[in-house]
């Protein structure tokens, strides 16, 4: 695990998420750190906590107690989370989530609209972002004409629309075929490793969480282990 | 992309619904163009009626009827001298049914009155004198009781002939059966009674001496009232309580179009609720999906306000030839009402989008992980 204050994205202290006033504990005070550039697999049985903890990263929801910092400063403190959530970081979920009426082309622009890029700038990086996953030819298509695989890919280039440092991903193979999800999963650590984006991924898959360079492991809200993934770390 | 090709893509996604709900707004905004343009038509007509008769003042009575009350033809003398009296005319106009039409005036007029004088002759003559059992038709009054000089005309239980079809320069005078007063005091039984009387002042009186010389009518002649020619029909109460109605039934038929426009937008944010937590968890600002579902309903509203404005002046072009009130009234469709009428609309638009756009903002963009 690597230890540099520098050089750490995030910094969860004490982490706890309750739902039902409390009745329902989906984390319990977790510890841990995650280093820039790192790739960081989360895993775990249904219900044990791994999506709860990356709506934490993600800023999607707001922890019940604890601590948890983004490059040094405290997220619960942060007045503009939407800007967080536009610049920061990009989030690929397990069903895509692309909006059904529109194109491909103009699912990549929908995080732009929170920055100053003009429209014409918008579809120029909307472009280049489909054309680095390989969707070049389905600019103009809507997602009801893409196939899985190439939705997520549209999903991917839509993450990275504002250049985020880290970007988290919810079961991104969940809803693929084992070829498409290959593909996907190759496309993901190729842009991890050019990038140097930090990859945080939540996934059943243990095929898959052997590619990253370390493992959280949770159960019930827990966080039960943190190790190391030197297979992972030398692809 | 634009921030509006996605408002308005939010609409098009539904076009069935987005299209009833702009007719659900259109039928209310053309109820108010309708409604609103008779009535203030009713106004207009009268006042150009008694433009095209030469009137500057006008002594009546009006009462909860839309003709006014009678009174006594002893007035005129009260009123003649006057200072800035030019000339006075005096009628006894009534709104009665003529043979196959329903409603139609009959406006009789002291003979060689001012009144008379500006009717154009279309064709045949004006009646020669007072007593001749004659009147002539308005070009509109000839035409829906489809008669011609030579023709008889059965008024009440006299049968006059049609001597002459006039122009009167306005609706309400092309609309209307003219006659002697005398010739219909007569027919009516009711020899000593006028309801109206034209007043002319004297060329170069000012509005101040205008407004003077009704109250000193109005101090002579306390059974009628004087007003500035125009604002009689505007002081009636038979007027007011139809633009209070016209205004009612407006705002009951725009109350429709906001239920429904609040309705669709309900169903929209129901319907895209994960969408809208996509769009949260991707970055947008609350204030941003607000925008998003206002311009919304705001364009529902603009394009239903166009499309109301439409209808309402095509409907009432098609109603004023109906053949009960053809030649009573001219709709007054101004550029101010259509304006407004597309305004209300609009703001009927963004009223109801107001709820849907609070619900939008409460969402939590965690939500877009579920599912």
């Amino acid at each position: 695990m690597a230890d540099s204050s520098a050089d750490c994205v995030f910094e969860a202290v004490g982490l706890k998420k309750v739902y039902d006033d409390g009745q329902i504990q989906a984390l319990r005070g977790v510890d841990f750190r995650i280093q820039a550039g790192e790739f960081v697999a989360i895993v775990g049985p249904s219900g044990s906590g791994k999506s709860t903890l990356l709506q934490m990263l993600g800023a999607l929801d707001h922890p019940s107690a604890g601590t948890l910092l983004y490059r040094g400063a405290s997220l619960a403190e942060r007045a503009d989370l939407s800007s967080y959530r536009a610049r920061e970081v990009g989030f690929i979920f397990q069903a895509f989530h692309l909006l059904p009426a529109f194109t491909a082309l103009e699912n990549v622009q929908m995080p732009m609209f929170e920055t100053p890029r003009c429209a014409a700038e918008r579809k120029l990086r909307a472009v280049e972002l489909l054309r680095a996953v390989g969707l070049e030819g389905r600019l103009h298509h809507f997602p009801a004409k893409l196939s899985g695989g190439e939705r997520q890919r549209v999903a991917i280039a839509r993450s990275l629309a504002n250049g985020a440092s880290v970007l988290l991903a919810d079961e991104p193979t969940g809803n693929l075929d084992s070829e498409s999800a290959g593909l996907i999963m190759d496309l993901i650590v190729r842009l991890h490793r050019e990038q140097r984006i930090t990859l945080i991924l939540v996934t059943h898959d243990s095929g898959i969480a052997r590619r990253a360079g370390r493992i959280l492991e949770v159960r019930d809200g827990c966080i039960i282990a943190d190790k190391l993934n030197i297979a992972g770390l030398s692809n | 992309m634009t921030f509006l090709a996605v408002v308005t893509r939010g609409l098009l996604r539904r076009p069935v619904r987005t299209g009833l709900t702009i007719v659900g707004i259109s039928v209310g905004i053309a109820a108010v163009v309708a409604l609103v343009g008779m009535s203030r038509g009713f106004e207009t007509s009268w006042a150009n009626g008694m433009k095209s008769r030469g009137t500057d003042v006008v002594v009546s009575n009006m009462g909860s009827a839309l003709t006014p009350k009678p009174f006594s033809v002893s007035v005129v003398d009260r009123v003649k001298p006057l200072p800035h009296v030019a000339e006075t005319c005096a009628l006894l106009v009534d709104l009665i049914s003529v043979e196959k039409a329903d409603m139609m005036i009959v406006s009789s007029r002291e003979w060689g009155g001012f009144s008379w004088k500006n009717l154009k002759v279309v064709s045949g003559r004006l009646p020669s004198d007072a007593k001749e059992k004659a009147v002539v038709l308005g070009t509109t009054a000839a035409d829906t009781l489809q008669k011609k000089v030579g023709d008889t005309v059965q008024l009440e239980t006299a049968e006059l002939a049609v001597v002459g079809i006039v122009d009167g320069g306005a609706v309400v005078e092309n609309g209307a059966v003219i006659l002697s007063l005398p010739l219909y005091q007569e027919i009516t039984g009711n020899r000593e009674n006028i309801n109206v009387i034209d007043v002319r002042v004297t060329p170069g009186t000012t509005k101040e001496e205008m407004s003077e010389l009704c109250q000193k009518i109005n101090a002579v002649a306390p059974e009628a009232r004087a007003v500035v020619a125009g604002e009689n029909i505007r002081n009636s109460q038979a007027y007011r309580i139809i633009r209070a109605m016209s205004w009612g039934t407006s705002l009951l038929a725009v109350l429709v179009g906001v239920l429904g426009v609040m309705n669709t937008m309900l169903m929209t944010v129901f319907e895209r609720t994960q969408e809208i937590c996509v769009l949260l968890a991707i970055g947008w600002k609350r204030v941003r999906i607000v925008r998003m579902i206002l311009y919304e309903s705001a364009l529902l509203g603009l394009l239903g306000g166009v499309g109301g404005v439409l209808i309402g002046v095509v409907g009432v072009k098609l109603l004023v030839t109906a053949p009960i009130i053809r030649g009573l009234l001219e709709p007054d469709l101004n550029a101010a009402l259509l304006g407004r009428a597309v305004a209300i609309a609009v703001f009927v638009g963004v009223l109801s989008g107001l709820y849907p756009a609070w619900r939008s903002s409460r969402l939590m963009p965690s939500q877009a992980l579920h599912g």
